[in-house]
């Protein structure tokens, strides 16, 4: 069995005094709450905010998800809900485009229109809880025009709606479906980011290093690519749209990946509070320890979950989300049992949710903060990943930084070369994996599972329905809030777009229309598939 | 197609999956063991998976799949033999569920591969299905 962090550093039988030597308590580490904040940002821990535990939810219709989201709030996840989309919303594309019905409500919720967050949300709260969509960035637009249109509705104060419905431009990279050329990606970024901070939202954006990791990466290039991000989109908040830095770190949220290498999982995330501190301080002159702090939260790992013998996968998430709790974090999602399988059944999202009240209400996990400081090895690790993070990420900036790096497909072969790598040590057995390269049984005798199933038909009715909604709604009325969008997005970059969508979401207009005359405007074909054409007469 | 000395295998990324991980793995495993091998990548539709295989005259066709209806597999081997491409098997990977898998193997799938399979069972399986 290899003795290596997956970032390929040594690791020894034993930590002694001498491997933390060089560590100053008050400058590199400090107390729960005092910068660098390796110890994360509550002098208290848990005892001031114990961390939402919520699971994901989507698939099929907006009403079919509906139904999970209130039956997950009877399994006990009142704090926050986090949503996806499915694939054809996420490219955009609408249900009833060709390529779309084919797989609507596959992985996710058809969230195309403000009639799907309607539906979604229908009998649920919009405050008193974190609102939480994720799953393409192209979406982010349209899905923060849903949040403003339904508080508007239902007439609550915006300001009092919290959680993250933004996400960063590069998702597409690192294998969502989300089929948006990538600088019109960062330009409604831009805009989403700025429209949240000018207004004072209490919406984070999800700028993030668990899609990258869950695709390959390892976690010293997790933290490389995170920091890297976040440096070239906070500085385009701050140069391009002239924000206060103290404003914009306010805006970024991580949702980190933690799979099951415990200490270094935990490491992982101490180091990269750490990093970020620093990088608000030293690059961006932060002001306030507030704009020094990286809200984290944490998604056990899919990808460490095996198809084979899925009841193991309980126990991967039992030690994924102790190490997610330990390391400490705002949120923590669980995949769970059947995540090699299929979107989670009822079953599993109830033994993913009472496994994270089982560690915090069994394990006395929350009575201590930062428990595993001071451990020679915990400490020595988190020094390590973050020397192996800084490394890569000299290289990120060698080649020009983020979005130079990934246009060039240097992000995407460190992935590849990584995911390789981790594979390879599979199959020769120095990583072993139970179930898949050791105590394996026959394919025959494994344990059924329930399995949460999308038919093609479900896909079609979402499709049917769409069709026919559509001719329903005021046509006139949305064909001049169209006509603006447009007239807005063939004006300069900076020209924010968001109240231009939210007018259009208002009037009914779908993320296939929305987003399609968006791309227009910049030379673009209306259809990222270039299947259909444009339904509206634009000038 | 018996003169050729090299096994030709497409991979495909199938309907609007974005995950394109395990089909460059894959990829790979069959390049590393002396197949030719035509990537399509991700956003392939039925239709254009079969152009391909028809223009690159393949010997077996790899779908990649994570998470689905999975229907666009059953209409990939529909347009296959409408197309008379019955004889190239097609073989998928990713995440399947058993129930789903079954239903895929009825349909004429000839081989399904779960999540974590070995790289030396992925090319035996195409090394002894193609006829030399």
């Amino acid at each position: 069995m290899k003795r290596q962090t997956d970032y390929g550093y040594e690791i020894k039988p034993v930590y002694t005094p001498k491997d933390v030597s060089d560590i100053s308590y008050e400058k590199d580490i400090g107390d729960p709450g005092s910068y660098p904040f390796v110890r994360g940002y509550y002098p208290n821990g848990y005892r001031d905010r114990i961390w939402t535990r919520r699971m994901t939810a989507g698939l099929g219709s907006s009403r079919r998800t509906n139904k999970v989201l209130k039956k997950y709030r009877e399994m006990g996840q009142t704090q926050g809900m986090l949503v996806i989309h499915d694939r054809p919303s996420a490219m955009p594309i609408d249900a009833d485009h060709p390529m779309g019905r084919r797989e609507a409500g596959v992985l996710g919720w058809h969230g195309v229109s403000l009639l799907e967050f309607e539906e979604l949300m229908d009998g649920i709260p919009l405050i008193g809880q974190s609102i939480t969509l994720l799953g393409s960035s192209a979406m982010s637009c349209m899905r923060l025009a849903y949040i403003v249109a339904l508080a508007e509705k239902r007439g609550i104060d915006l300001k009092e709606v919290h959680g993250s419905v933004t996400e960063y431009p590069f998702c597409h990279t690192f294998g969502q479906t989300d089929h948006m050329p990538l600088d019109l990606n960062i330009r409604l970024w831009l805009d989403s980011s700025e429209f949240i901070i000018r207004n004072k939202i209490r919406m984070r954006c999800g700028i993030l290093s668990q899609h990258f990791q869950e695709s390959g990466g390892n976690n010293a290039q997790a933290l490389a690519v995170e920091i890297g991000q976040l440096k070239e989109l906070l500085g385009l908040l701050v140069n391009e749209r002239g924000l206060d830095f103290d404003d914009v770190g306010l805006l970024p949220y991580e949702l980190v990946s933690i799979g099951s290498r415990f200490f270094e999982e935990i490491a992982k995330v101490r180091a990269l509070r750490r990093m970020y501190a620093r990088m608000a301080r030293e690059t961006f002159n932060a002001k306030t320890e507030k704009a020094c702090q990286l809200l984290i939260s944490v998604h056990t790992s899919g990808r460490t979950m095996t198809y084979q013998q899925p009841y193991n996968n309980i126990a991967r998430c039992a030690i994924q989300t102790l190490a997610g709790a330990i390391a400490g974090c705002t949120a923590i999602d669980n995949a769970c049992l059947d995540n090699a399988h299929a979107e989670p059944s009822a079953f599993a999202a109830r033994m993913s949710l009472n496994t994270q009240h089982i560690i915090s209400d069994e394990t006395g996990v929350t009575d201590v903060t930062d428990p595993l400081a001071g451990s020679y090895f915990v400490e020595r690790l988190t020094n390590e990943v973050e020397d192996a993070a800084y490394k890569i990420l000299q290289q990120i900036e060698k080649e020009g930084g983020m979005i130079a790096a990934v246009k060039k497909g240097y992000i995407h072969n460190m992935m590849y070369e990584s995911a390789r790598k981790r594979q390879k040590e599979i199959e020769t057995g120095e990583r072993l994996i139970v179930g898949v390269n050791e105590l394996i049984i026959p394919p025959e005798d494994d344990d059924d599972i329930p399995i949460q199933s999308l038919e093609a038909s479900d896909s079609e009715e979402i499709a049917k329905r769409i069709e026919k909604w559509k001719e329903t709604r005021d046509m006139s009325i949305l064909k001049d809030k169209i006509a603006q969008l447009y007239k807005d997005a063939k004006k300069d970059r900076n020209h924010n777009l968001m109240p231009a969508i939210i007018e259009a979401v208002k009037a009914y207009a779908t993320a296939g229309e929305i987003m399609g005359v968006i791309r227009m405007a910049h030379g673009f074909h209306y259809d990222p598939l270039e299947m259909i054409d444009c339904p509206f007469k634009l000038s | 197609m018996g003169d050729r000395r090299r096994i030709k295998v497409l991979i495909s990324v199938i309907g609007l999956d974005g995950h394109f991980t395990g089909a460059e793995i894959v990829s790979r495993y069959l390049m590393d063991a002396g197949m030719e091998v035509v990537y399509l990548g991700i956003y392939q539709t039925p239709e254009m998976i079969v152009s391909a295989a028809i223009q690159e005259s393949v010997d077996v066709i790899g779908i990649s799949s994570h998470a689905s209806n999975y229907d666009q597999i059953g209409m990939l081997l529909d347009l296959m033999k409408q197309n008379g491409l019955n004889d190239i098997p097609v073989i998928c990977g990713g995440t399947i569920p058993r129930q789903h898998a079954e239903t895929l193997l009825k349909r004429g799938v000839s081989k399904i591969f779960p999540p974590q399979s070995s790289s030396e069972s992925i090319v035996n399986y195409i090394t002894s299905i193609v006829k030399r």
